[in-house]
């Protein structure tokens, strides 16, 4: 217990100490030195279900968990009775870092001009000490994938830990993945649409064309490699590469049921592997999306029904039925500031028939197999990293919902941020 | 008669080319070559006479003398010396009248659409004493400006119309337009009736002006130009107050008796009519609509403005369903139209609405007579049909003393068909003023058909089809012989045929012409080269059908539902006696939360909340137990449910324009947002400009109409707006209005109100002038705009201030005090935190988001602690959602609060329902769960503000308008439906194709409070921080835009 207060009382200070509210003034967290011991909390361990109990770390990684754990004698030992343990949310799909103030031209660093921009990645742009990323720690979130943005061939996303000098101390994993937006399918609806119905299908065979070109192109550019016949590099295809090679996957954002089916089409024709984001219509298909092994990471848990006679909880309802048909998701916040409600979508889900098991693993497990880094992220398991946030009750539920104490990799973070300061400063008043 | 009708048919067909009867010289016109003396005595006999609706004559006579009929003689007698045309087998219909055309006078130029380089233009240019807005046209008589214009006469003609009532389709008040014949004659010779009605619409047209550029702007604009009329007549001939003499102005001059001159005012959908109803109804003026073929949609409502129609005729193509899939881009709403529309005529009949057609709106005129024959097999009675095409649009054209009727007096205005107009006849020729138009080359003669022959002694049968390519055989028992070479003109028919089966070897030529009705006359030429004469004589056949018949009732596979989408209702919810049984009942009110509680209600009205209540003798009991009540949520700040424009942000100070002119309530947002809990939204305009407009609060009674909707209890409200979107920050168009900082916007804000207090003043110096003073001066101007804000300096109207950051706060509350009127409530204020000591000594109320920020600078200070940290010192707080996907779970919202600041549970619960109701002061019927107040309240499986809660039921009043049980028991229901109508349409073939293709309701877009948008110029450009609402919308993040 003393070592709890002397902990807390050192983030408070930190926190105080440093309060001229201006830039991001909160200090990342140093290495871990001893070993902790969360004691007496809830572990929702995801990978094996709710254990009572304690949970060590040391040098960065789970150490023990269990009723009865061996504590070394320099353990720092946290009594969190009452607590709840989650491996730390993992937020897909946003534009964290490299988008501070939308309205404001020279924050956005989403989009790239051109139509096809692979050689972009989102990580050289990230900015570690942006005003925002605290507050989306305080929600629980530890990691989150930086997407590009962009028209067909955006370029590649990085998973980043939220809590770094800059981003080669965030970087999880760089270049997971290359991202595609799906051209436009069917008829606009538009209010604003002003082209005919054959104008659009035009413009959407011209996309369709322009990404099965690129694809073409990438792939000579491949196999030009792997002969040894490449004299001049192209940033682009290099880019593009571990695509063939299976190092970097395909994330596809689709939403209409037409381009995920052309999606899926694409990817077997490509002989690549496919993740579709967004997925808005996915729950048409989940059948074949399970039957096809295709990871989902939906990202409208609370979207309003994209057609006007489609039922009111529609969006709501999807993850319940992604999960029933076998389909292999994870819940996504799409955007920045608003990426802190992740947990509480992931709880509406549950209101809508999603169990809250599978709540949990789609913002924990799910998201980290889906990066590829379910080795090390997404469940409280020895021999895993220590990213995981303590909890005063259920981190899905806004009522419970309360971060007491965050690690990632081991390391004490700190839970201040400039929204806080501002309130604690105008207290004073 | 058998001799005759070939007759008829010659002279008809001569009549098109030779022109008898009067030259085009008017009375005034010196004659310089010879003068033309043709006798214009004409008789039609031997006609099926439909003089008027209802009435037919057989076998009459219509004597025509100098371009009007001078009699219709029942038995069929000529005048002497009349040149008689034998009209047998004919029908003569008066000729038709369209009430709203644009024939014969000058198009409008194209407006030029926004050019984001191009500064916006504010004034209009002035000449001749016009308007301010270059959108009204009202000083135009559009008979001025008429001359004949022959190609687009044909148009007219050739579906049988012979006068319309005309005037250029462009903006707001559009002149008067004149009624006229399409005679080929100098316009003097036109004229029927030279000043005929005002026509006006909501649309500005081809006006560049930026005001207005939303429909309330519109309506705002129309209401303001009607009074300055009414003023304009009584300051004639007096004083102004402050001694200045009245200002000529040619367009309120145009607008005097707009009574008697009639308005015409063109509508986009059925609550346009109900919209314009009721602003011309504030001057006691009538109005005829033109339609736009929903009215049927609402018809109820349609008939109580007591008001003509005039419908075009344009129904829609079916949406395209033919690729797979693609009916996930069709409304279900867009089906059902399809297959209603060519109903609406027989609706509007039924409802007892006169109506009159109209060519306008179709896309080609070629569909005008099939659609009317569908309107027809769709239930509308000949008779109606003919009196829309008559009767009814002459009163509407107010030439009905002299057109619409054959009648003795009647200008001879005649259309001559071959068959029935309604079943399958055809338009032979169009009479205006006593002389022809040939429609179409004669056909006379009808080949087609079984005819029996003789062909050298052996008896055969002849087969006739004729067609797009004309065929037939010769047979004899089962022996069949095609014909070949066959050739048709207008009454010639030739043919070859080899007959060796029939015995009689070689080929045989025949030629046959019409010889009677009952046979083909002609001859035939053997193998060998020899005539010889033949008779073809025709077979009985049975009558045809479809002059016989009736139509069949059309069947619907579609539902009509308010509204008309899948969503709708077949009627809105009602009321009952109910109570509720074993629930946890959180009343926002000082009895706090009630656990095993009950409640009843009684017409509407919570009766008693309390535990242990006995159901009263036929009250329904509703078991709630482990359900939660609470009070139906009230949203302080909403756009949904409004039509065409939240903003009308083009002027600076925008006070006059009404939410509540423009309430939507087939937006599928109320019913989505019934069910996340929500019963009553504050409808604001948006936050272009520093004073925006009148707010209206509408309860969610999903199914009723925009009345129906409004919550009338509550007191006036005004959205005013501080900040980046007040000076256009982040607009993208040339900045040119003032204001453009923060300083102009409290400058303007001061300006203005100063202004309505002297506005206040002169109106109050008037009433207090004595009898003789207020006759000699005139009254003042009402001006809409300063008596909005006149109404704020009064403390009746309470204004919701959107607003950011602490700086515009202060400013904005000290300029009020300085002028003596007090900020109601202030929305958003995200940096309330900041001054909630000023906000609390003010008296202002705040309400605000529970988490939004960083989306722009004067958001970047945001906090997610603003609510506790305002209540804190005192100031009362609501959260609010801005937004139709947040609306839809502002129990999330709130119960951000308990988890970022530990607010008390039932406080939070109060920011989304007492305490707005407090900002509205509504709290005295709704908010709270307590005896006395309306029965709004909602059903929840779990506690309220969990994210596991799950809305049950929605009631409003006593009424229940969600219910998530029958929600899910109706999808079905929609999807049945919808498949239903795509085998229909699928079914249809390429006939579904036919129709117009823009012809749909388009689906208004989610409103932002900085959504700025012209709705009327440019739908395609809009400003460039508007279009990162579609990129956003597009990838999927959320909000960002307030």
């Amino acid at each position: 217990m003393k070592y709890s207060l002397s902990l807390l009382s050192a983030a408070l200070l930190a926190a105080s100490a440093a309060l001229p509210a201006h830039a991001n003034n909160i200090v990342p967290g140093s290495a871990q030195e001893r070993p902790i011991v969360l004691q007496g909390g809830t572990l929702m361990t995801v990978s094996h279900g709710q254990v009572e109990g304690d949970l060590l770390f040391e040098d960065g990684r789970i150490t023990a968990i269990g009723a009865q754990i061996e504590r070394p004698d320099n353990a720092q030992v946290i009594d969190i009775t009452g607590h709840h343990v989650y491996p730390g949310l993992i937020a897909l799909d946003t534009t964290l870092g490299i988008l501070e103030i939308s309205a404001v031209r020279a924050t956005v660093d989403t989009n790239e001009v051109g139509l096809v921009t692979p050689e972009v990645s989102t990580h050289t742009a990230y900015n570690a000490d942006s005003q925002i990323i605290p507050t989306i720690r305080y929600n629980g979130i530890t990691h989150a994938q930086v997407v590009p943005q962009g028209n067909l061939v955006r370029g590649s996303s990085s998973l980043l830990n939220l809590d770094a000098w800059n981003h080669s101390d965030a970087l999880t994993r760089a270049d997971v993945a290359m991202h595609v937006t799906w051209p436009a399918v069917g008829l606009s609806r538009s209010p604003w649409e002003r082209r005919s119905a054959e104008e659009q299908r035009r413009a959407q065979q011209e996309m369709r064309d322009a990404l099965t070109q690129t694809f073409t192109t990438a792939r000579a550019y491949h196999t030009a490699k792997q002969a040894g016949s490449v004299s001049r590099e192209d940033v682009r295809w290099e880019a593009m590469l571990g695509l063939f090679d299976g190092t970097k996957a395909l994330h596809v954002h689709a939403d209409d049921r037409r381009q995920i089916s052309q999606a899926l089409e694409f990817a077997d024709e490509q002989g690549v592997d496919v993740v579709i984001v967004g997925g808005r219509d996915a729950w048409m298909l989940a059948d074949e999306l399970a039957a096809r092994d295709v990871a989902v990471v939906f990202g409208d848990a609370y979207g309003l029904p994209a057609r006007v006679d489609e039922a009111y909880d529609t969006a709501f309802a999807t993850p319940a039925k992604l999960a029933a048909a076998g389909v292999d998701f994870a819940i996504a916040y799409p955007g920045n500031w608003d990426t802190r409600n992740l947990a509480f979508a992931a709880g509406h889900a549950v209101a809508f028939g999603l169990d809250h098991a599978t709540a949990l693993y789609s913002v924990t497990l799910g998201p980290a197999k889906i990066m590829g880094v379910e080795q090390d992220l997404g469940s409280l398991e020895v021999g895993k990293s220590a990213s995981l946030v303590v909890s005063r009750g259920d981190i899905l539920d806004p009522l419970t919902h309360s971060v007491e104490y965050m690690f990632i990799d081991g390391r004490l973070v700190e839970m201040d941020n400039k929204q806080r300061q501002l309130w604690h400063k105008y207290q004073q008043r | 008669m058998i001799g005759n009708w070939r007759i008829a048919s010659c002279v008809l067909a001569a009549l098109g080319t030779v022109a008898v009867g009067h030259s085009h010289a008017s009375q005034t016109t010196p004659v310089r070559g010879l003068h033309d003396n043709s006798p214009s005595l004409v008789a039609l006999q031997n006609a099926t006479v439909v003089a008027q609706p209802g009435e037919q004559l057989e076998n009459a006579t219509i004597v025509i003398e100098n371009g009007k009929i001078t009699a219709v003689n029942r038995n069929n007698s000529a005048p002497a010396g009349a040149r008689i045309v034998d009209a047998a087998g004919y029908t003569i219909y008066p000729g038709f009248i369209d009430p709203y055309s644009n024939y014969g006078v000058p198009q409008p130029g194209q407006a030029e659409r926004y050019r984001r380089d191009r500064p916006a233009q504010y004034d209009n240019p002035r000449s001749g004493g016009n308007a301010s807005n270059a959108a009204i046209h009202s000083q135009t008589n559009w008979v001025d400006h008429l001359s004949h214009q022959g190609d687009a006469a044909k148009a007219y003609l050739e579906q049988g119309f012979t006068t319309v009532q005309s005037a250029r389709m462009d903006g707001i008040f559009r002149g008067r337009a004149t009624t006229i014949s399409l005679a080929n004659d100098i316009p003097n010779q036109l004229v029927y009736r030279p000043r005929a009605a005002q026509f006006a619409s909501f649309d500005k047209g081809s006006s560049e002006q930026q005001y207005p550029a939303s429909l309330m702007g519109s309506i705002a604009l129309i209401r303001q130009t009607l009074s300055d009329a009414r003023w304009y007549n009584e300051a004639q001939g007096r004083t102004l107050g402050d001694g200045s003499v009245l200002e000529y102005n040619a367009a309120l001059a145009g607008l005097q008796n707009l009574a008697d001159q009639g308005v015409i005012f063109e509508t986009s959908d059925e609550h346009d009519v109900l919209r314009a109803h009721q602003v011309f109804q504030e001057f006691d003026i009538p109005v005829t609509f033109v339609g736009s073929g929903y009215e049927y949609a609402r018809i109820d409502d349609m008939r109580a403005t007591s008001s003509r129609f005039v419908v075009p005729l344009n129904f829609p193509a079916a949406p395209d369903v033919s690729a797979e899939f693609a009916e996930l881009d069709v409304d279900l709403g867009h089906l059902r139209h399809w297959e209603r529309a060519p109903g609406n005529p027989a609706q509007l009949a039924a409802a007892g609405i006169d109506f009159a057609f109209t060519l306008h709106g179709l896309e080609s005129r070629k569909d005008f007579l099939p659609n009317l024959r569908k309107a027809v097999a769709h239930g509308l009675g000949r008779d109606t049909a003919l009196a829309a095409l008559t009767t009814q649009a002459a009163r509407i054209a107010g030439v009905e003393e002299t057109s619409g009727r054959i009648s003795a007096g009647y200008h001879a205005d005649l259309v001559i068909t071959r068959g029935d107009l309604f079943a399958d006849g055809e338009i032979v020729s169009v009479w205006t003023q006593g002389r022809e138009h040939v429609i179409q080359p004669m056909h006379p003669t009808q080949f087609a058909g079984e005819y029996e022959l003789n062909v050298g002694g052996q008896s055969l049968n002849l087969q006739i089809n004729t067609g797009a390519r004309d065929r037939g055989q010769l047979s004899q028992a089962d022996t069949r012989v095609d014909l070949a070479h066959v050739r048709r003109d207008a009454d010639t028919l030739s043919f070859a045929a080899q007959l060796e089966e029939f015995g009689l070897a070689g080929v045989y030529r025949f030629t046959v012409r019409a010889g009677s009705r009952e046979y083909l006359r002609g001859s035939y030429t053997d193998p060998e080269g020899r005539s010889h004469a033949i008779r073809a004589i025709r077979q009985q056949q049975e009558e045809s059908s479809a002059t016989a018949q009736e139509p069949a009732q059309i069947e619907y596979v579609s539902r009509l539902s308010f509204p008309n989408i899948g969503l709708g209702v077949d009627a809105p919810a009602q009321a009952r006696n109910l109570i509720i049984k074993n629930a946890t009942i959180w009343t926002s009110s000082d009895a706090g939360i009630i656990e095993n509680a009950d409640m009843i209600v009684r017409d509407g009205r919570i009766v008693r909340v309390g535990q242990g209540l006995s159901t009263p003798r036929g009250y329904t009991e509703i078991d709630a137990t482990g359900m939660h009540v609470t009070p139906g949520i009230v949203d302080e700040h909403s756009h949904i449910a409004i039509a065409r424009g939240v903003n009308e942000g083009t002027e600076a100070i925008t006070s006059e324009v009404r939410i509540g002119d423009v309430v939507n309530p087939d937006d599928v947002h109320i019913y989505r947002s019934l069910a996340g809990g929500t019963t009553v939204a504050h409808l604001l305009h948006g936050s272009a400009n520093p004073i925006g407009g009148q707010g209206q609060n509408i309860k969610l009674r999903w199914g009723q109409n925009a009345e129906g909707l409004k919550f009338t209890e509550t007191p006036p409200t005004i959205k005013m707006a501080l900040g980046e979107n007040v000076k256009q920050s982040n607009w993208g168009i040339t900045n040119n209005r003032y204001p453009q900082t923060r300083m102009g916007v409290d400058a303007i804000i001061h300006d203005f109100f100063r202004t309505a207090r002297e506005y206040q003043q002169a109106h109050d110096d008037y009433a207090n002038l004595n009898r003789r003073e207020r006759n000699r001066t005139a009254p003042p101007r009402r001006d809409y705009r300063l008596e909005a804000l006149a109404e704020i300096l009064a403390e009746q109207r309470h204004i919701h201030a959107h607003s950011y950051v602490a700086s515009e706060v202060v400013a904005l509350m000290q300029t009020a005090e300085e002028l003596g009127f007090n900020i109601h409530t202030f929305t958003h204020i995200l940096e309330g935190y900041k001054v909630a000591p000023e906000m609390a000594a003010h008296g202002a109320r705040a309400s605000t988001f529970a988490d939004w920020w960083a989306f722009k600078i004067e958001a970047f200070d945001a906090i997610p602690y603003n609510a506790c940290a305002m209540m804190d010192q005192g100031v009362l707080t609501s959260l609010n959602s801005d937004s139709n996907d947040l609306q839809r779970r502002m129990n999330i919202e709130a119960a951000k609060s308990v988890r970022y600041c530990g607010m008390d549970e039932q406080e939070a619960l109060k920011m989304i329902t007492l305490y707005p109701a407090m900002q509205l002061e509504i709290a005295d019927l709704v908010g709270s769960l307590e005896a006395g107040k309306h029965a709004d309240f909602v059903l929840w499986n779990a506690h309220p503000l969990s994210a596991y809660a799950q809305v049950q039921q929605t009631w409003i009043e006593g009424a229940k308008y969600f219910d998530r049980e029958q929600d899910l028991a109706r999808r079905a229901e929609i999807e049945s439906e919808r498949q239903q109508l795509v085998q229909r349409v699928l079914d249809a073939g390429s006939d579904a194709l036919r129709g117009s293709r823009a012809n749909y309701r388009e689906q208004q877009p989610s409103w932002h409070c900085d959504t700025d948008h012209d709705v009327w110029r440019d739908h395609a450009l809009h400003s460039e921080h508007f279009g990162q609402h579609l990129m956003h919308s597009h990838s999927h993040s959320h909000g960002g835009h307030h």
